[in-house]
């Protein structure tokens, strides 16, 4: 769904530091939403852990860098990296172009899937807080 | 005739002594990185010559050029006509700025450093869970860079002072400010009296900083002067290890990447090698080393406006890394590493580090 010329996908969960994860069986797909990839700005940086790097919920997983900002991704569930889009080593850029598709970041092996829960889900949750989100960016600009 | 590029004409004969040889061409790390002649300084010499003679105005058309450009050196150095490019460089900028041409991202540099005490905006740093502001023997400035882009290797150099029990405080700190002068701005007034004034109320008789511009901007900068006219020495880290004895060794294979602000700039060669190779008998150099070092790509502003070329940059270094067979490269710069390791590949199984934070792994 578009959301003041943002797009959110609805059937994924967002995490509130802007990071969206898809869930598929047991495993999950995380990368950056797109409120989050605009602010940014062009992406020149990201951090490719190696595979296997185990993780815990609310943790730090990797580092991404823009020109003027630097955020840090924290694992949504604990579990293992099972493996990143090496794309993004030289082309980091993917995540502004195609921040849903070509430029998902980390796939990981959730230990106890429900913990995605936790996170935003559905229409009127992912709604409520992006527009609280556009609305307080804006102020602060 | 008044002149409309005061600043520049100052330089009006080196401009015109640029011979063309294309010397520079094999040195500079952004032709290198893009083949492009109008990034190189022979390109820049070309452009400027126009401009003095009015044939083209120093306008926003020129500051992909104009502002992409490490400062590293490697240029002047090997200039047989002895052509002083990065201070042309500066004085162009310094035009542009007033001018109002100036590349919008250093212009947004310096109202950040207008309203925030870092180059990241960034308010809060990190602990690091050591005290601050106390009277103590030495202060250790961190850099903008350790406290907000590489806080492991500050927590590093920190660690390794613990070890050698040194008396030693943190202040809180704010950016010595020193790069605005790089991009065309000038240090802030206020913010250079707010670390004098830190530094000095801790009665520190050494200033030590891991980060290589810091040391340059103290040293050399007319605001920071109160700090040798209050007798306080100013080091860099690789000069306060030097000579210490840190009662570790490993046979890794390690070398070491010369930061340009830390040797073409201030000469400080040695220092570093002597404590590596303290560490680790297994030191092999780089290709180029020395006064001949391939520039990281981050300085003068160009990890921050230009960072795929940066990064390129970068990239080409590290290949060097891969051809000695090293598995560690050490340098002594916040901003080397930080460029370095972000530009690193996965299928590069080599280390980048600073040498603290070496030392700190074996200690």
């Amino acid at each position: 769904m578009q959301i003041q010329g943002y797009e959110f996908p609805e059937e994924l969960y967002y995490d509130p530091e802007h990071f969206w994860v898809r869930v598929e069986g047991d495993e999950l797909v995380l990368g950056m939403d797109d409120f989050a990839q605009k602010l940014a700005g062009e992406i020149v940086y990201v951090q490719l852990p190696d595979d296997g790097k185990k993780l815990k919920k609310g943790k730090k997983l990797a580092k991404v860098e823009s020109g003027k900002w630097l955020g840090k991704i924290l694992s949504p569930v604990d579990g293992v990296l099972i493996t990143v889009n090496e794309a993004l080593e030289t082309d980091p850029g993917l995540i502004n172009r195609d921040p849903y598709g070509e430029g998902w970041m980390y796939r990981i092996a959730a230990n106890d899937v429900s913990q995605v829960e936790d996170l935003l889900h559905g229409v009127d949750a992912i709604q409520g807080w992006i527009e609280a989100e556009i609305a307080k960016h804006a102020e602060q600009a | 005739m008044s002149e409309k590029h005061p600043l520049l004409a100052n330089f009006r004969d080196q401009i015109q002594r640029c011979s063309r040889c294309g010397f520079c061409q094999a040195h500079c790390p952004v032709f290198g990185a893009s083949l492009r002649p109008a990034l190189n300084a022979r390109g820049k010499m070309l452009l400027l010559k126009e401009v003095l003679e009015g044939k083209l105005e120093l306008g926003p058309e020129l500051a992909e050029s104009i502002f992409q450009c490490t400062t590293c050196a490697s240029c002047a150095l090997n200039c047989p006509s002895g052509v002083d490019v990065p201070t042309i460089i500066k004085t162009a900028r310094k035009e542009m700025v007033d001018l109002g041409t100036c590349h919008p991202a250093f212009v947004a540099m310096d109202q950040v450093l207008e309203q925030h005490p870092n180059i990241y905006a960034e308010d809060e740093p990190e602990d690091f869970d050591r005290p601050r502001n106390q009277k103590a023997e030495v202060v250790y400035f961190m850099g903008c860079v350790g406290q907000y882009r590489e806080e492991e290797a500050t927590e590093a150099a920190l660690e390794v002072l613990d070890y050698l029990e040194v008396d030693y405080t943190l202040i809180d700190e704010v950016c010595c400010s020193g790069v605005l002068e790089d991009v065309g701005f000038e240090i802030k007034p206020a913010l250079a009296a707010k670390n004098l004034e830190l530094i000095l109320a801790t009665g520190a008789k050494t200033l030590v900083t891991g980060c290589p511009y810091c040391f340059r901007t103290f040293n050399n900068k007319e605001l920071y002067a109160p700090l040798k006219e209050a007798g306080v020495e100013i080091l860099h880290l690789s000069q306060f290890l030097a000579g210490q004895d840190l009662g570790v060794h490993t046979n890794q294979v390690v070398t070491y990447h010369d930061p340009c602000d830390l040797g073409r700039h201030t000469d400080i060669y040695d220092e570093p090698r002597q404590t590596i190779k303290a560490l680790a008998p297994n030191f092999v150099e780089l290709p180029h080393h020395h006064a001949d070092a391939l520039c990281c790509g981050a300085g003068g502003g160009v990890r921050g406006a230009f960072a795929k070329n940066s990064l390129d940059m970068a990239r080409r270094r590290l290949a060097e890394v891969d051809q000695v067979g090293a598995e560690v490269v050490l340098t002594e710069c916040n901003s080397c590493v930080h460029n370095l390791a972000n530009a690193k590949l996965r299928a590069q199984k080599f280390r980048v580090l600073t040498t603290a934070q070496f030392i700190a792994e074996l200690i």
